[in-house]
Formats: C-alpha cells, structure tokens, sequence
C-alpha cells in the first residue's frame, strides 16, 4: 500500500472512531480524538489516559472561571 | 525522539486541546504538565481485555435499543462493522478508552450531532 494509501485509510478510520466516539458521548473533538490515539500507540494505558482527560477538563474549567472571576473584579470596583 | 520527550509533546498537545490554558499561565501548564506525565506513566492497569471490550460495545447496541432508541444503536453497529477493516493492535485500547469517557450516551447522545 502507498503512504497515500496509508494515510488515507489511517484518516478513515479516525473518522469511524470519531462517529463512535459521538454516539458513546465521549464529548471529544477530531483533533483530541487523534491525540489520544497516538498516545495509545505510545503505550499509554486508556484508563490512564480517560482519566487525565476527564481531570484536564475540570482544570480547564476551574482556571477559565478564575480568569473570569479576576477580569469581572474590577469592573465591580469601578461599579461602588 | 526518546519515548519521553514523544509523551510530552504529546502531553502538551492534549494539554492545549481539553483544558485550553493560556500559554501566559506558564506556571499552571507546567505543573500540569508534569502531573499528567506522571499519571499516564502509571502503568498500574491490567491490559485490555478484547472480548469484554467488544461485549460492552454490543451491550451497549442492545441498551440502545431496549430504551426505545433503536436508531443510534443500529448507527453504533454500522460504525463497528465499517472499522473491521481498519482493526490494528491497538483498536481494542482506543476502543475502551472511548468507553471510560463515555457519558450516560443512551440518554444523552444525538443521532444528529
């Protein structure tokens, strides 16, 4: 098979995952889905690996809503 | 490049792609970086076991279906038949990854999304 080949088929079966991963409401998008595959064929164990991303998520969230908190702060002070 | 320095920059990838921390918070992404190295350096799990991973994906079809949504479990089938041709050593591992994210998706998941 040529490397075209290759990767065509290597992108559609990215896609396939990425249909599965949607209908098991996996709330991943394409680009995190083919990280997450590539780290698998690095070795990493998906356990691991669903767990750092549900624990990236909350950190992502926490953080967003510090910013948030910090540049709501002094419209506030400027409110009083 | 060293497997090390491949799960890092991997790491960082993931890093910018679900928690999206600014790269101004240099502190935060480092720490985070290094604590989510270390959790997937963790190698305290058993291997993946293919049969019962294929056994929850089919429970999962019949699930579908017994709740009344026979159309997404007829689209979780047509897609599991579509990836046999694409099946490698490590279908079984991304397989179940997709399966420990999964959240609630007989209530929640949407043909149409």
């Amino acid at each position: 098979m040529e490397k075209s080949e290759k990767q065509a088929a290597a992108q559609q079966a990215v896609d396939i995952l990425h249909e599965i991963s949607t209908l098991l409401n996996c709330q991943l998008d394409r680009r995190t889905l083919s990280i997450c595959i590539s780290m698998i064929e690095n070795g990493v164990k998906p356990e691991a690996l669903a767990e750092v991303v549900q624990k990236l998520r909350e950190e992502g969230r926490v953080l967003m809503a510090d910013i948030e908190a910090l540049a709501a702060k002094p419209n506030a002070a400027r409110r009083k | 490049m060293s497997y090390l320095s491949e799960l890092a920059a991997l790491t960082d990838e993931l890093i910018d792609a679900v928690a999206a921390i600014p790269k101004t918070q240099k502190r935060k992404l480092k720490s985070l970086r290094e604590s989510t190295v270390q959790s997937l350096l963790n190698q305290n799990y058993l291997r993946t076991n293919q049969f019962e991973v294929q056994n929850r994906l089919i429970g999962l079809v019949e699930r579908f279906r017994i709740v009344d949504r026979e159309p997404l479990g007829d689209a979780l089938e047509e897609r599991l038949e579509a990836l046999k041709p694409h099946v490698n050593d490590f279908t079984p591992e991304v397989l179940q990854f997709l399966l420990e994210l999964s959240d609630k998706p007989a209530e929640k998941s949407r043909l149409s999304d």
